[in-house]
């Protein structure tokens, strides 16, 4: 009896004495963000590893006898001989809900002094996009509260827009007033219980952008009761390249959560241009060989594989989406660089911001003739479709006409209509900063003015009109805008309704 | 000193040369390294330089160096070198260290392949896991 006891012990004894097996390899150079490792035998690609002081590093490069990582996080521990180890696994973050309302930065590790993020999953920071059978065509809106958006360049679910333009002509402010759009009606939409709601989580991946400026959009969403809804992922200027580098993939793992779970989230990646040079100075200090204005020649896939994995799933893959809206800085409004045709080329439309518009005082500075939104339409309310549809051509055609006016001034009725018409509706579009308009005040306002009731008004009191007319609606009318939000189409009835209510309105506006 | 891209490629044609059925040759890699100070082609010194590289990196990968906090006994350490000959190979040269940093137990490296059996190492997964 007691040889069986002593077997047992025997057995147990040999399992507590745990051998580890690791695969290790020596620094060999360290520098700008960079390891050069010797050793590594079995390191995968893309593989996350381990330096001393729990320092993480991505293995990227894998040669002959050597492999190139780059170091997140503090590196300055990391010296010549320091012994790195393999993990095993691919780099990974923190998804979930736990993250909304957090500033993280691009390992997931939260950097707002709130705490330990509360996660459960953990997402691979590369992963490949979902496939063609995954896929389901883009249908259900995105209300970016924008009128000059939704009306002209709408944006659905699953969708890829590309926000373009000069320094400071308000393509940050394009993206936040998104966001906080999202955040009212999801705020709206909860109180009132509706049926059937599918919230948008919005993620902001701020890349290479002054800490300040980052600390700006955080206290705007936060004035604006947005941060609930949504996660902030900072690797601003003063983060190494390599932080830089990752931060939109890490975004992007955020996303493919809620679109894994049948959940709708909105990414702003800002900005891409900034991205596309910290992935030039890793690739050059890894020693890649560079080609065009020495970025890499993977600067295209580095920005197509990140933006395909925006997309809208059926249900047996998830049944959410991920949209995705990536800045790009242009220089001098030059939007044939290298990497503005990429991003232009990968994205399913553009909106484009001039600086010509922007200190004309039309704000947001859209151009109608360049901003297209490629599949963005199929996902509009009908309501908005009925009133909005030629609006985008009536537009084109005001700026050629009010270029070609200015050289004659007699001019026949029909032409000076359309200029009158015009005027009224660029003002129209003009908006403040961070003050979204729900869609049915949009559809509104938009057939008001198609129907000729602004036309009497003069142009420097269109948005005075504008204003009140929503605040009557907002206040008296009630029903009408219910209506329209509910039907999101414009049948006689509710067409009846809301003429009379204009009417009505047009009665007590002096 | 740039090493340039024909040197590394010379320096990987002399490993291949010093090979005998996948294994480093001693007298080939004498005769080889010879033969390249007497002739001395292009890019000579960078191309020994990788080479003398890749030839360390090939003996590292063949040399188990087993630590232990005290000295083995020599019951132990032969044990020790035959588990280790059985899966490496018989020709698999072994060095002895003693470090008392382990705290307790062995650590054996070979390659870049490491085998921790130590109690810091254990010490340093438990305070991974809180």
């Amino acid at each position: 009896m007691s040889t069986i006891l002593q077997d047992i012990e025997t057995q147990i004894a040999s399992l507590k004495t745990t051998t580890t097996k690791s695969n290790v390899g020596i620094v060999r150079e360290v520098g700008d963000g960079v390891a050069r490792i010797e050793g590594l035998s079995d390191v995968m690609l893309n593989e996350a590893i381990e330096f001393p002081n729990g320092v993480i590093g991505l293995a990227l490069n894998l040669e002959e006898t050597e492999v190139g990582a780059i170091l997140l996080g503090d590196y300055s521990g990391v010296v010549e001989g320091s012994e790195v180890r393999t993990t095993g696994r691919l780099l990974s973050v923190p998804v979930g809900k736990g993250l909304l309302g957090r500033v993280v930065n691009a390992i997931g590790q939260p950097i707002d002094g709130k705490g330990p993020v509360k996660s459960e999953t953990q997402y691979p920071v590369e992963k490949i996009a979902p496939g063609v059978m995954k896929r389901k065509s883009v249908s259900q809106p995105v209300q970016t509260g924008i009128m000059a958006v939704d009306a002209m360049i709408p944006i659905g679910r699953g969708q890829r827009e590309l926000i373009i333009g000069d320094r400071a002509t308000g393509k940050t402010a394009v993206a936040l007033d998104a966001i906080i759009s999202q955040a009212k009606i999801n705020i709206a939409a909860e109180k009132a219980g509706t049926k059937d709601f599918r919230p948008l989580y919005s993620i902001y991946v701020a890349v290479g952008q002054k800490n300040a400026n980052v600390a700006r959009a955080v206290a705007i969403l936060e004035a604006a009761g947005a941060m609930p809804y949504t996660t902030i992922v900072s690797a601003p200027a003063s983060e190494t390249a390599a932080n830089q580098y990752l931060a939109p993939f890490a975004g992007a793992a955020m996303g493919e959560w809620y679109m894994d779970n049948n959940m709708d989230a909105l990414i702003v990646y800002d900005d891409l241009s900034k991205h596309a040079v910290a992935y030039r100075q890793v690739s050059l200090v890894l020693k890649r060989p560079s080609g065009r204005e020495a970025y890499p020649g993977d600067v295209f896939y580095l920005h197509s594989r990140l933006l395909e994995r925006s997309a809208r799933v059926n249900q047996e893959a998830g049944g959410g989406s991920v949209t995705a809206l990536p800045i790009i800085e242009t220089q001098a409004g030059d939007v044939s660089a290298y990497i503005p045709t990429n991003v232009i080329s990968i994205t399913d439309g553009q909106i484009y911001l001039e600086t010509d518009l922007f200190y004309q005082g039309v704000r947001p500075a859209i151009s109608v003739g360049l901003s297209v939104s490629r599949v963005g339409s199929a996902a509009q309310i009908k309501a908005i479709k009925q009133v909005a549809g030629t609006i985008k051509l009536d537009l084109a055609q005001f700026r050629e006409l009010a270029a070609f006016a200015q050289f004659g001034s007699d001019l026949d009725a029909g032409t000076k209509a359309k200029l009158d018409r015009g005027a009224r509706v660029v003002e129209l579009f003009k908006q403040g900063q961070y003050s979204p308009i729900a869609v049915e005040e949009q559809v509104a306002v938009i057939w008001a003015m198609k129907n000729g009731y602004m036309d009497d008004v003069p142009v420097d009191r269109v948005k005075e009109f504008q204003n009140k007319l929503q605040e009557y609606l907002q206040t008296r009318k009630t029903d009408v805008l219910t209506g329209i939000r509910e039907k999101a189409a414009l049948d006689k009835d509710l067409e009846a309704s809301l003429k009379s209510a204009v009417e009505e309105f047009k009665q007590t506006f002096r | 000193m740039k090493i340039t891209k024909e040197a590394r490629r010379l320096s990987s044609q002399l490993f291949r040369l010093s090979l005998t059925e996948g294994r480093l040759d001693r007298a080939k890699v004498f005769s080889v390294v010879q033969s390249v100070v007497n002739e001395k082609p292009r890019h000579y010194l960078g191309a020994l330089e990788t080479y003398q590289r890749l030839v360390r990196l090939e003996i590292a990968k063949r040399h188990a160096l087993i630590e232990s906090a005290t000295p083995l006994s020599a019951e132990t350490s032969e044990t020790v070198v035959n588990n280790l000959k059985q899966k490496y190979g018989q020709d698999l040269t072994t060095e002895f260290a003693v470090n008392p940093d382990l705290i307790g137990g062995m650590r054996i490296k070979i390659g870049s392949d490491v085998f921790d059996g130590s109690v810091r190492n254990r010490l340093a997964l438990l305070q991974e896991q809180f």
